[in-house]
């Protein structure tokens, strides 16, 4: 059954203009806008090590190799569309990968500090947004709009708090990663930052749920079965913390 | 103000317990840092174990 929404009596839904900014964004492709985060990563975490004492000219090559393939994933976009993408993020990814493996030591704690790592880690993070998930431009056959279909309207509105909570969450995941830059053992450094990511998707992941579940309030239990489920759980944490307690006063 | 009084009470304890979670986490992670292998273990699992905490209270027999 067809049903058509809307009437002849009513007006159409006025749409509001892009921002300029953002449609000047969407104008250029894929691969040029992950070409700035590409440049910055390869300038923070690959040059400092393929340039260091005791990188060979093999490295210095691939470094610059990883370079060429951003450029080339930028000026072939036009012509290769999303191909080009494959270009500068595996030309990039496999050159920063080799010169890491080629000039080990330069990644070591002692010649590596934290922020540097920190906004590796950024820059890395951010080519991947911008690779993966590139601003769209919009389609001038379609009024300034992206989708040509009507606005969709959200079924339940988003409460403000829930910006206190996901924010919340992000500060303590991004205040895990401060941990153990400082570890001199590789292996036990690399075994810190996979436990530091762990807890921070895991403290994310809950503080989702949590907030989530505040806006399905109608469908959940009473607050004292809602106890009752939990009192398991609540009753281990405060068993490990008067165990911790007890092992710790001794 | 208006976020806080619309917090519940079973909100409230979930929010504690996540920020116990955090805390716990952190901790483990220093320890696991330093080397001190138990301490890291008892911290890690205290944060699991509240987190698990946390999602239960306000959602029974979800997964954390």
């Amino acid at each position: 059954m067809g049903v058509d929404s809307t009437s002849d009596n009513e007006e159409p839904r006025s749409v509001a203009p892009p921002r300029p900014r953002f449609a000047k964004l969407g104008a250029i492709g894929a691969a040029a806008q992950a070409s700035v985060p590409g440049l910055y990563a390869w300038a923070v975490t690959v040059a400092p090590v393929a340039w260091s004492r005791g990188g060979s000219l093999f490295a210095k090559g691939a470094a610059i190799a990883g370079l060429a393939a951003l450029g080339v994933g930028v000026a072939t976009e036009g012509r290769w569309g999303p191909r080009a993408r494959f270009v500068s993020v595996w030309g990039l990814a496999l050159t920063s990968a080799l010169v890491w493996l080629l000039v080990p030591a330069a990644l070591g704690p002692l010649r590596l500090d934290a922020p540097r790592g920190i906004l590796g880690m950024v820059g890395w993070g951010l080519f991947a947004l911008a690779s993966a998930a590139p601003a769209l431009g919009a389609d001038a056959s379609s009024s300034g709009r992206i989708v040509d279909d009507e606005p969709l309207q959200p079924r339940v509105p988003i409460r403000r708090g829930d910006v206190v909570y996901i924010g919340g969450a992000i500060v303590v995941a991004v205040a895990l990663q401060l941990v153990g830059w400082r570890v001199t053992v590789p292996e036990r450094a690399l075994l810190v930052r996979l436990v530091t990511l762990a807890a921070a998707l895991a403290i994310i992941g809950a503080a989702t749920t949590v907030s989530l579940a505040r806006h399905a309030r109608a469908v959940t239990p009473t607050p004292r079965s809602r106890f009752r489920a939990a009192l398991p759980w609540l009753a281990l944490v405060l068993l490990l913390a008067a165990g911790g307690a007890l092992v710790g006063s001794r | 103000m208006k976020v806080l009084r619309e917090i519940h009470l079973a909100d409230a304890l979930a929010v504690v317990l996540l920020i116990a979670a955090g805390v716990s986490f952190w901790l483990g992670s220093s320890a696991l840092a330093r080397a001190e292998d138990l301490k890291a273990f008892y911290w890690l699992a205290v944060g699991v174990v509240t987190v698990r905490a946390a999602v239960q209270v306000v959602r029974p027999g979800a997964k954390a």
